[in-house]
């Protein structure tokens, strides 16, 4: 059996592509872990500053859980509602605080449940909802979708749907609702639990430098 | 890379573990491959998550094709005078998610059942680091005791409805949702803080155990502490073993001290384990028990591939004249050489030598 050489004590970090990776490098930048690298144009995937000890790439924001549960990243910034759905054995050491928005029920404003019935639930996060109804024994049918979650209670396809709500101005345009939160939503900083071992002092440290830079504690 | 070669390679790992084994009395257990599916049903969460294979035998009874050793061993383990020390190492068969499929599962382990002294427990737990310093120089044994956590929110009056979703977030070390969560339901904020001591607290037996005294536990979270720390003392000269309270198991079945056992690069633990009295009485066993697994599948990826060739010597051939290219082979390998033949070069094939077999010779 080999004896394994790469466990460096370079940290290796997953980010969500898009908006709230930038924000979220931005912090982590704040934090001493800066990679100028990241800030040049071309088509590197993958970045590096070994002076502060972190290689960065950035995944699709529904990976990010993946790449940290499989160990390609010891770190990483998921979405609590990508946690919820996928339920990754990953630590998750930190809310940041941004990315804020909220998991809802959401529904023409004059739609009334009729407990007889049974409520046909369109939704991408299927467990988050069946765990919801279950939590109020309510019996649903659960039609999943992977986009334009909104088309299906106005065309009559579902009753509700179960999808993330940030302003609520596409539900406005579209003569929806909120009818009722599931649980609030933020990134949050994972890590995989086997690496935060092996590299304990320094998932210990950016963890706890990351705290010192973030809103919420 | 090829199954030859994990599979002599496990069976290195295992010549290794159970001469570990047998060095202090332990004997091989062997089980067969089905178990009647009524033993895994009434114990369904013992198998975490885990889908089973069932089959409808001869006689009509519903089997299994077994996931899991150590309810076997408990079912097939009659009470004793003395303690029954046994290892394996066997396949079981799981899918470990709806969406993996079903595998076989190379598993190699021990078990120890009857009534255990403390001494047990520090034997099963330098067995437990024994098994993963075969596996790497690098290994880190966790322990913890359920106990402890346990014990604390109880002694320190956190609400009944609200413990479990503690501990929940106990083994993730979510502590920004656990804070939420006690200050709402009115938990005060120096049993946070000491709860947060807690699930972070990483370090060696004897010092997680000594920085742990100076929190405010209460009796029965004290008194788990109190056996750690015997086996703290117990253990004193052992390598890589480390507190770490976020580990948890299910209480219905475990009880006491339980482990996890860690190596470089592979992402998940590959030796998991514990105190499992809950399991023993719930199949009317009169008995204490510990034991763990180490799952030999996940060692795969460390395996090295192999950079040599697949033969020595591919023979290119017609297949016009069996007896002389017969001939010929056997004078090759005879001479100890592999020699693959084919009446075409297949794809992927890695040779030394490149020979055609024609008008009944053999030229380059």
């Amino acid at each position: 059996m080999k004896e394994v050489n790469s466990v460096s004590d370079i940290l290796n970090v997953a980010l969500p592509k898009g908006r709230l990776g930038d924000k979220v490098y931005a912090l982590f930048e704040r934090a001493g872990y800066g990679c100028p690298e990241l800030l040049e144009p071309g088509r590197k995937l993958i970045f590096e500053s070994a002076e502060n000890g972190v290689r960065y790439f950035f995944v699709k924001p529904s990976d990010v859980a993946i790449y940290v549960e499989r160990g390609a990243a010891d770190v990483g910034v998921a979405g609590k509602d990508i946690l919820l759905e996928y339920t990754p054995q990953v630590y998750e050491l930190l809310d940041f605080g941004i990315g804020k928005c909220k998991m809802c029920v959401c529904g023409r404003p004059d739609f009334r449940d009729a407990p007889a019935r049974t409520l046909r639930v369109a939704t991408k996060f299927t467990k988050i909802a069946r765990d919801y109804y279950a939590g109020l024994g309510r019996q649903i049918d659960m039609i999943h979708l992977n986009g334009s979650i909104e088309l299906a209670p106005i065309l009559g396809l579902s009753d509700v749907i179960v999808d993330i709500v940030e302003t609520g101005a596409t539900l406005r345009e579209n003569g929806l609702a909120v009818l009722s939160q599931v649980c609030d939503i933020s990134a949050r900083l994972i890590a995989n639990r086997v690496s935060s071992k092996f590299k304990y002092e320094a998932v210990t440290q950016l963890t706890r430098r990351l705290s010192q830079v973030t809103e919420v504690k | 890379m090829s199954d030859a070669r994990f599979s002599s390679a496990l069976d290195g790992i295992f010549t290794k573990l159970r001469e570990i084994y047998t060095s202090r009395g332990y004997t091989r257990y062997r089980v067969g491959r089905f178990e009647e599916y009524d033993l895994y049903a009434k114990n369904r969460s013992f198998i975490t998550g885990s889908s089973i294979l069932t089959f409808t035998d001869t006689d009509g009874r519903l089997m299994a094709l077994k996931p899991d050793v150590t309810l076997s061993v408990i079912k097939n383990t009659a009470p004793s005078r003395g303690l029954r020390k046994v290892y394996y190492c066997e396949s079981v068969y799981r899918a470990a998610d709806p969406s993996s499929g079903f595998s076989e599962i190379q598993q190699a382990g021990l078990e120890c059942i009857g009534s255990l002294t403390l001494f047990d427990v520090c034997e099963v737990i330098e067995l437990a680091a024994g098994s993963l310093s075969a596996l790497s120089e690098r290994y880190m044994l966790d322990l913890s005791h359920l106990g402890l956590l346990d014990g604390f929110l109880e002694d320190n009056g956190v609400p009944a409805h609200i413990r479990p979703e503690l501990l929940r977030l106990a083994e993730e070390k979510n502590s920004h949702e656990a804070l939420a969560l006690a200050e709402k339901n009115g938990v005060p904020l120096y049993v946070m803080d000491a709860f947060n001591t807690m699930i972070h607290l990483r370090a060696p037996l004897e010092d997680a155990v000594r920085r742990l005294s100076s929190l405010p536990l209460g009796e029965m979270a004290a008194e788990a502490l109190s056996e750690l720390a015997r086996v703290a003392v117990a253990l004193r000269g052992v390598e890589g073993i480390y507190l770490d309270l976020s580990l948890r198991c299910d209480g219905r079945y475990y009880n006491g001290i339980v482990m996890r056992g860690y190596i470089p690069d592979v992402p998940s633990p590959v030796l998991s384990g514990g105190r499992y009295d809950g399991l023993t009485k719930r199949l009317h066993r009169d008995a204490g028990a510990m034991g763990f697994a180490v799952y030999l599948n996940l060692l795969e990826r460390l395996v090295p591939e192999p950079d040599g060739t697949d033969a020595d010597i591919l023979i290119l051939h017609d297949g016009s004249d069996p007896e002389g290219l017969l001939r010929a082979v056997r004078a090759l390998t005879a001479d100890g050489k592999r020699v693959r033949t084919d009446t075409a070069a297949p794809e992927g094939f890695r040779f030394e030598r490149l020979l055609r077999y024609e008008g009944g010779e053999l030229r380059e």
